[in-house]
């Protein structure tokens, strides 16, 4: 099967589930939350950089080392949202900006990532001594991936969703409906960082080499841009923001098309998702696919 | 009776402005408290205190039984105190069942887990939810409203909309602010039968109002704060007559807005 | 040594101070984190840039020409990114600026590629000044510190003594109740907008002129580390601010000096005060106690 398929289109396609799970993340928390998030590459790279150090420093089994990737990352996230948590939401965008950054820098310098060399020779995982192969590992993305949406789907059908919805339009009304609003803001940035340790740790094993640069804030605004141009608070906004917009520049290399300069295909990326985030922002801030009241029925008594 | 609410000294600052001063408040079970006065009198700044949002320089509230004095807002609500707001706060976006839902939110227990997985607990606790939800829409004949945006709907069913909210979980005490401002006299009219209602419950009502007219014919009892001062508390008809109440009317025309009303 | 250090402080605490002042008043005036304050920087220096090489300016008339551009880019990134949202949830404004920082940064990648250029010859050199045998501080960097100070003895006059500058006062006590009074609300953001880019691109052009380097992100770090200075000298509060940017500055110049093989760079150095500010005091080092609700 490998060899009738392009793989550079095979990475396309991972790297773009990737992303889709790191803009579910991040939907998760600004967009059912309401909680303005531009560091969520500080999820991403904890994740991945916690699955390197377990598997290559350490030398544990990498679905060990992935497993306990996703678990540190939510703890950290819950953590790191903390402080940021006690400021307005304008205010958390700046915060948890610097969180980033902060992050990033930490990856660059600290021993423990490597420093400026990051991490190489993440292996790749394998079951029964067969080593994953590039369709599986897609497979495997792809997977967990489904997984992801089902649980986000149910969540936000759940008691939490509830409570994000609240704080999200009115937190002063959550707090009245007796909502421990602290609480489920924590809970929303540690599983919104979950989602992102997931994806770090399903990208550093693809990779097998990372640093740091990666993780900066160019991707966090990418990522926020993706999201809100699909539509805030729902997941199909996700699913269509993150592939259109990801798969765009990309149509552009593997077509070859030379109406432009291909060195310059990402700079015109940007220029692109800036602009139409303003516009979206004035005349559709819901998204592409903006969340919509949802009819519900009387359940008829038997 | 019992005294459900008990405040002893409640005195809030904002800088060198003293909102509310040493005040004393005794609610017993069941009853409809009206508490009037003018504007900037520290009566939403009383609610707000109440109700967590604020906490008191010096006094004391105990609820039920337990000292809720410095409780949190959502630890107030679980102690069974609800409250609406005197500009209408609604999820404007969401449906008006989803907005009742909300006030249940503190009766159901069903966690990310048993949700993510749709254990039976978490499907029952939902149904129960929509059931009791829909249930309180029928009795106020609002069952053709429930899948609007509760943002589109007239002002006087956002008003009802919100004391649903308030009511659903049939909780120990509601506080309503201003619950009939804007509204004509009929609709003044439907508004005190449905807070008799209330009480009928069993939930203990607290309001704040400047319909002076409907407060008189609906409380039990009435309570005038001025400058943050309690300067009346008893019969609504002796109330009203009293001179210092009038004077407090009357002297609090040229008083501007000062504190949160 | 710790008083080389502290020079140098100064110096680029001015520079944080001239960008951070704009972000302030703004936020006095409108409620709004100008997230897009960075890239006007840019503009102002890519435009004193322009200037200089293009259409043969001298090098004051072109720092006065960036100031200009940049302003009126500043005006421009409100009416079109800012104003049409006025009364919407934060959150709008705000993806609408980070919107704005975003287009425009990779505009000036595009048109002026990403890589560093110097900045062009002004005939004037950068050199040290040594004011004693081992204390010394580059002409350029002297110049930020006096231009610095006579921008804001001039801002201080302008909010003080015009009518204009005392409208700006009065929109950012209560913007309701000046419009109401008949202030021209439009006018006063609009102006507030022009001081401050123009400010922001005073730093900018200063600088690049110092570093003889300038390329299309730059203002992106400074642009967010003038949020921390303002954050840390209590929002709205422009005696806050100033002080908040000398402390930046120092804290970061003195950081270079002491303290090496830290865990994070120099520029992370600002957020985790930011952090700890809003950890510990949320108004900021000078502001007002703000009731939340």
């Amino acid at each position: 099967m490998e060899g009738w398929i392009n793989p550079y289109y095979l990475d396309i396609i991972v790297f773009l589930f990737i992303n889709i799970i790191l803009g579910l993340g991040l939907n998760l928390i600004t967009g059912y939350a309401g909680q303005v998030s531009l560091g969520h590459a500080a999820f991403y790279g904890i994740g991945a950089y916690s699955t390197a150090i377990f598997s290559v420093k350490i030398g544990l089994n990498p679905w060990l080392s992935i497993l306990l990737a996703v678990i540190i990352t939510f703890l950290l996230s819950a953590i790191l949202g903390l402080p940021s948590l006690r400021v307005r939401e304008d205010f958390l965008a700046i915060t948890t900006l610097g969180l980033g950054l902060i992050a990033q820098s930490f990856f660059k310098n600290a021993k423990i990532t490597g420093g400026a060399y990051g991490i190489d020779g993440i292996p790749m995982p394998s079951i029964f001594g067969h080593e994953l192969t590039d369709v599986e590992y897609l497979l495997l993305v792809f997977i967990v991936l489904l997984v992801l949406i089902y649980v986000l789907h149910r969540l936000s059908r759940s008691k939490l969703g509830q409570a994000w919805t609240a704080i999200q339009e009115d937190e002063v009304v959550a707090q009245s409906m007796g909502i421990n609003t602290l609480y489920y803001k924590v809970l929303a940035f540690a599983i919104g960082g979950a989602f992102a340790g997931v994806a770090g740790a399903l990208f550093a094993h693809k990779v097998s080499f990372i640093s740091s640069d990666t993780f900066g804030f160019t991707l966090s605004a990418t990522l926020l841009s993706m999201v809100v141009i699909g539509g805030l608070g729902t997941i199909r906004g996700t699913l269509f923001g993150v592939s259109v917009l990801y798969l765009l520049p990309e149509v552009f290399r593997i077509f070859d098309i030379k109406i432009i300069d291909p060195n310059y295909i990402d700079t015109y990326k940007m220029i692109l998702y800036g602009l139409l985030m303003v516009i979206m922002m004035r005349y559709r801030p819901k998204g592409v696919f903006g969340r919509k009241i949802r009819h519900q029925k009387r359940a008829v008594k038997d | 009776m019992d005294a459900l609410l008990e405040m002893k000294g409640i005195t809030k600052r904002f800088g060198g402005l003293t909102a509310v001063d040493q005040v004393d408040l005794i609610v017993k079970k069941g009853e409809i408290l009206g508490l009037i006065g003018p504007n900037g009198a520290g009566k939403t700044t009383f609610f707000n205190i109440l109700t967590g949002i604020y906490r008191p320089d010096q006094g004391n509230i105990q609820f039920n039984g337990t000292d809720i004095t410095g409780f949190k807002p959502y630890q107030i609500a679980n102690q069974g105190i609800f409250r609406t707001f005197q500009n209408i706060r609604l999820l404007k976006d969401y449906s008006v069942l989803d907005n009742i839902k909300l006030g249940l939110f503190r009766q159901t227990k069903a966690g990310a887990w048993s949700s993510i997985f749709g254990l039976r607990r978490s499907r029952e606790e939902e149904k129960k939810v929509a059931e009791e939800s829909w249930a309180l829409l029928e009795r106020l004949g609002l069952t053709d409203l429930a899948n609007e945006a509760a943002g589109n709907l007239s002002y006087g069913n956002q008003r009802r909309v919100e004391i649903a909210r308030a009511l659903v979980s049939h909780p120990e005490m509601i506080l309503l602010d201003e619950p009939a401002a804007g509204m004509n006299s009929e609709e003044v009219e439907s508004l005190s039968a449905l807070v008799r209602q209330i009480r009928q419950q069993g939930t203990t009502v607290i309001l704040i109002e400047h319909n002076v007219g409907m407060v008189v014919e609906l409380c039990d009892r009435l309570v005038v704060l001025d400058h943050g001062v309690k300067i009346a508390d008893g019969d609504p008809n002796q109330v009203v007559a009293n001179p210092a109440v009038i004077e407090a009317y009357i002297g609090g025309q040229e008083v501007t807005e000062v504190v949160g009303d | 040594m710790l008083a080389q250090q502290l020079l140098n402080g100064i110096a680029l605490g001015f520079t944080y101070i001239l960008i951070a002042v704009g972000l302030t008043m703004i936020y006095g005036v409108l409620k709004l984190l100008h997230f897009a304050h960075g890239v006007i920087y840019t503009v102002g220096a890519f435009s004193a840039m322009i200037g200089i090489l293009y259409l043969n300016m001298n090098f004051i008339v072109a720092i006065l020409f960036g100031m200009i551009i940049a302003g009126i880019a500043g005006v421009l990134v409100e009416r079109l990114a800012y104003r049409p949202l006025r009364g919407t949830h934060p959150i709008t404004t705000l993806i609408s600026g980070v919107g704005i920082a975003i287009f425009v940064e990779s505009l000036f990648q595009a048109i002026f590629t990403s890589d560093p250029r110097g900045f062009p010859a002004t005939g004037m050199k950068v050199e040290p000044i040594h004011i004693t045998s081992s204390i010394s501080l580059t002409n350029s960097k002297l110049y930020i510190i006096i231009v610095g100070l006579v921008c804001l003895l001039l801002l201080y006059a302008f909010l003080k003594w015009t009518k204009m500058g005392v409208a700006i006062q009065a929109v950012s006590q209560d913007m309701r109740a000046a419009s109401l009074m008949g202030v021209n609300v439009n006018q006063v953001v609009a102006v507030t907008f022009f001081i401050g880019s123009a400010l922001a691109a005073l730093a900018g052009a200063f600088v690049a002129y110092d570093f003889n380097s300038l390329f299309p992100t730059m203002g992106s770090i400074p642009g967010l580390k003038a949020f921390c200075v303002v954050v840390l000298g209590g929002l709205g509060s422009i005696p806050g601010t100033i002080i908040g940017g000398l402390i930046l500055g120092i804290v970061e110049s003195l950081s270079e000096g002491y303290l090496t093989g830290m865990v994070i760079d120099k520029d992370a150095i600002a957020f985790v005060i930011l952090i700890l500010i809003l950890l510990l005091k949320p108004s900021g080092l000078f502001g007002k106690q703000v009731e939340k609700v």
